[in-house]
């Protein structure tokens, strides 16, 4: 990650965004529970980016252990105005139990998805694989 | 033999009174307040004995606070003066029965109406129709809604999630295997 980093925290979620890579996209590095009290400012931050003028973006969910339906109802958000505007939005890192739930919504499958990153030397329980 | 034919599978919410899921015969109860900021708090102190073999992670959490905070907001509308009863039994499988003091779920069956076309929308791989239907809009949501907690719901709950006819009470199970279900 490279220029000028913005660092917002809100309650136990955090999001980090960069300038946009190589390739053009803007990184939005997540931690944290996306849940009923941090979702709602996550998905505004992330809608008036897009609203900006954003054209790529990529939202890594690697750190994020715990999605609730309200995390689900911010990507769907964020789904809808990428869709909107031309938005090229991509994720990386979905897993564990907000995987489950992303899939159990049916919201998944609308999801571009890049290349997890390994967990090195960790073993993955059976009901988080993929 | 030709491609497995896909059918389309819905599932619905539904209402009975005299379902056993509210025999809470047996279960343990407590009782909280209506207090949104705490919902998640309410969620961990019923789950404090719970097998780690049932939590999958964090997954049974996360429904079993979905209903709690359905109870809360848009049960009891967080009215403090109102209070949310949760009776629980996790010997075997995880079995809830969670009741506030509201008017009930008068938008059960739009909402079966709303997620009957969602279903079809993805079944017939019509994409734009079902982002705009992903998420459901009832007369009282508001933009922190996800609008989607009964959708993962209806599949998590695989030994039934049944309202009674007040629509104020939901009674729910899930079943494990070894652990985990996952197919």
């Amino acid at each position: 990650m490279r220029g000028n980093a913005v660092f917002l925290y809100i309650g136990l979620m955090e999001w980090l965004m960069s300038d946009p890579d190589d390739h053009g996209f803007e990184n939005v590095i997540i931690s944290g529970d996306c849940d009923l009290y941090a979702a709602p400012a996550f998905a505004k931050a992330m809608q008036s980016r897009i609203a900006a003028g954003a054209r790529k973006l990529r939202m890594d969910f690697t750190e994020v252990n715990y999605l609730d339906s309200t995390g689900v109802g911010a990507i769907i958000r964020i789904l809808q105005d990428s869709r909107r505007t031309g938005c090229e939005l991509r994720f990386r890192g979905v897993g564990g139990s907000p995987r489950k739930v992303l899939r159990m919504s049916n919201i998944l499958a609308l999801m571009e998805e890049d290349a997890p990153l390994q967990r090195a030397g960790e073993a993955i329980p059976q009901w988080e694989r993929p | 033999m030709g491609a497995a034919m896909k059918r389309l599978i819905l599932r619905k919410l539904i209402v009975d009174e005299r379902n056993e899921l509210f025999d809470a015969q047996g279960m343990r109860c407590l009782e909280f307040a209506s207090d949104f900021s705490r919902i998640r708090e309410y969620t961990a102190t019923v789950l404090a004995d719970c097998p780690a073999a049932f939590r999958e992670g964090n997954l049974l959490e996360q429904q079993l606070s979905e209903i709690v905070k359905n109870g809360v907001k848009h049960g009891n509308r967080n009215d403090p003066g109102k209070r949310l009863r949760v009776w629980f039994d996790m010997r075997k499988r995880a079995r809830f029965i969670v009741e506030d003091e509201g008017e009930g779920f008068k938008d059960l069956e739009a909402w079966n109406d709303f997620f009957r076309k969602r279903q079809t929308a993805l079944f017939e791989e019509d994409f734009d129709a079902f982002l705009s239907l992903a998420s459901y809009r009832g007369p009282r949501s508001d933009e922190t809604d996800g609008g989607n907690s009964l959708i993962a719901a209806l599949e998590y709950w695989n030994g039934g999630m049944i309202f009674n006819e007040a629509k104020n009470k939901v009674g729910v199970v899930r079943w494990f295997t070894g652990g985990s279900t996952e197919a």
